[in-house]
């Protein structure tokens, strides 16, 4: 398990107001009653402050799994 | 800011005389509105005090016409007002998401022979006559332009051997509490109520019961039995509440049904395009997401080709439902981002200005999430609605086509 691993479970916990024993790597929008309309809005802000991913159409529809979210800051980080 | 007083004599309803006092504020908002939101905050401004008459917002400027009859003006309270406005824009503007418009059908630029506000001669010739705000009693030629959409709809809900259910005006409390309605949409909802059962309390309340003459209600106190029951907000519901805690048969389900619809718009309840107690014709998908996403593109193609055979102009695009100031920008751009609304919107020539008529929705499973509907495999059932507002739509109609039945492209149209 990698840092931005637990960085994005540690933040999927705090959005969705769980333990992050209840976050699994491959959690994904829906899986959960938390992570619904709402509960998905909040991991999209929580990114946008940690991360400064910009909250719009394409990264609220895109970004709906643990695997994307990672590999979506992944390719970011490379890219910087 | 600047302030300044005014007197004015208005007309209210089709032709009593009213004499009101009003005063105008001109209000800079603390932050730009972007374009996209000040039709959103318009709307709701209309809520943030009783005394606001009329409200008009621009990108860079917020004009309140507020009511001096019933509410004294002072600089207490308009200091209050203007926080109050403040307050909304910035909720409403601080972090907004830029919708992502689509539009899937653009004939707007149809010609249309109607350049009238339809409502002038329909109130003229007793066709419509106003009971109260959002509130009238429609005659025979809307309601033979009614039926004949009530008809096709009814065809369009046939081809998908949609089954006819019927279900109460009155909705329980407890159901919209469950679909977190009271959260998203508090400012619309429209409560029922009825005297206490209690002889003292009925003989009480038939002898002191009485309307001042702004028709508000007097009664005495502790008359009314606690609220269990809404004027329902919406058609669909009712059957997603007749599915909810079970296996859904078969794995999937289209219905149709019609029914009075209450929302209470403040002051935005105008003429019939906005109206506190409408009808609506919904076809419901219930089943898999593909299911649902299909049929909803289907009736979507649908009802393209009968908006063509008449002729109407009109445009679908993407669209959000009105939340309430706390919940709008998350669930808006959550609506916006996943594609889930479009609203067919009626061109009215009079205005230079649309009017949403029916939309098509997708609820993903909201619904079957929240109140335990399920599919074979145990996974919450997926749910959308194509919905038409049949006041609305034959308003748009005469807007675009006037009154003249002769006149009119339906060929099959009892006149």
């Amino acid at each position: 398990l990698d840092n931005l691993s637990e960085n994005i479970q540690e933040l999927l916990a705090q959005a969705l107001q769980l333990p992050i024993e209840q976050i699994p790597l491959d959690l994904a929008f829906g899986d959960i009653p938390q992570w619904d309309s709402m509960g998905h809005m909040e991991v999209m802000m929580i990114l946008e402050e940690r991360y400064g991913v910009e909250i719009n159409a394409d990264t609220i529809s895109a970004l709906t799994s643990i695997p994307i979210i990672y590999e979506y800051l992944q390719k970011r980080s490379d890219n910087i | 800011m600047s302030i300044y007083k005014s007197e004015a004599t208005i007309f209210s309803g089709a032709s009593m005389l009213e004499e009101t006092a009003f005063i105008i504020i001109q209000i800079k908002p603390v932050v730009p509105i972007p374009s996209h939101l000040t039709a959103e905050i318009q709307s709701k401004l209309a809520y943030v005090d009783e005394s606001i008459h009329r409200v008009q917002v621009a990108q860079d400027q917020i004009i309140i016409e507020v009511n001096t009859v019933d509410q004294p003006f002072d600089n207490d309270f308009q200091t209050l007002l203007v926080e109050k406005v403040q307050k909304v824009v910035v909720s409403m503007v601080k972090g907004a998401i830029q919708p992502k418009i689509q539009f899937l059908e653009d004939h707007l630029d149809r010609a249309v022979p109607g350049n009238e506000d339809p409502m002038v001669e329909l109130l003229r010739r007793g066709e419509i006559s106003k009971e109260d705000t959002g509130l009238f009693c429609i005659g025979p030629l809307l309601t033979s332009l009614i039926a004949y959409f009530e008809r096709q709809f009814l065809d369009l809900a046939d081809s998908f051997q949609a089954v006819p259910y019927r279900f109460p005006t009155l909705i329980p409390a407890r159901y919209l509490e469950r679909v977190n309605y009271f959260r998203s949409f508090p400012h619309s909802l429209t409560f029922a109520t009825h005297l206490r059962e209690d002889l003292d309390v009925i003989d009480s309340f038939s002898q002191h019961a009485c309307c001042n003459s702004q028709g508000d209600l007097f009664a005495p106190a502790d008359s009314f039995a606690p609220i269990k029951a809404l004027l329902s907000p919406a058609v669909c519901y009712h059957l997603y509440f007749a599915l909810a805690d079970k296996a859904l048969q078969g794995g999937e389900l289209v219905a149709t049904a019609v029914g009075n619809c209450f929302r209470y718009e403040a002051i935005n309840l105008v003429s019939l395009e906005r109206l506190w107690n409408f009808t609506m014709r919904e076809i419901i998908f219930v089943g898999s997401k593909d299911f649902v996403l299909d049929n909803r593109e289907v009736a979507r193609q649908r009802m393209a080709r009968l908006l063509e055979k008449i002729g109407m102009a009109y445009r679908v695009e993407s669209a959000n439902d009105p939340f309430f100031i706390g919940e709008f920008r998350k669930q808006a751009a959550f609506q916006s981002a996943f594609q889930l609304k479009f609203e067919i919107r009626a061109r009215l020539p009079f205005k230079n200005s649309t009017l949403a008529v029916g939309s098509y929705n997708y609820h993903q499973d909201f619904f079957g999430r929240n109140l335990d509907i399920t599919l074979p495999d145990g996974s919450p059932a997926h749910t959308g609605c194509v919905a038409f507002g049949l006041e609305r739509i034959a308003f748009a109609f005469l807007a675009q086509f006037g009154l003249d039945p002769s006149h009119w492209p339906l060929e099959s149209l009892e006149r």
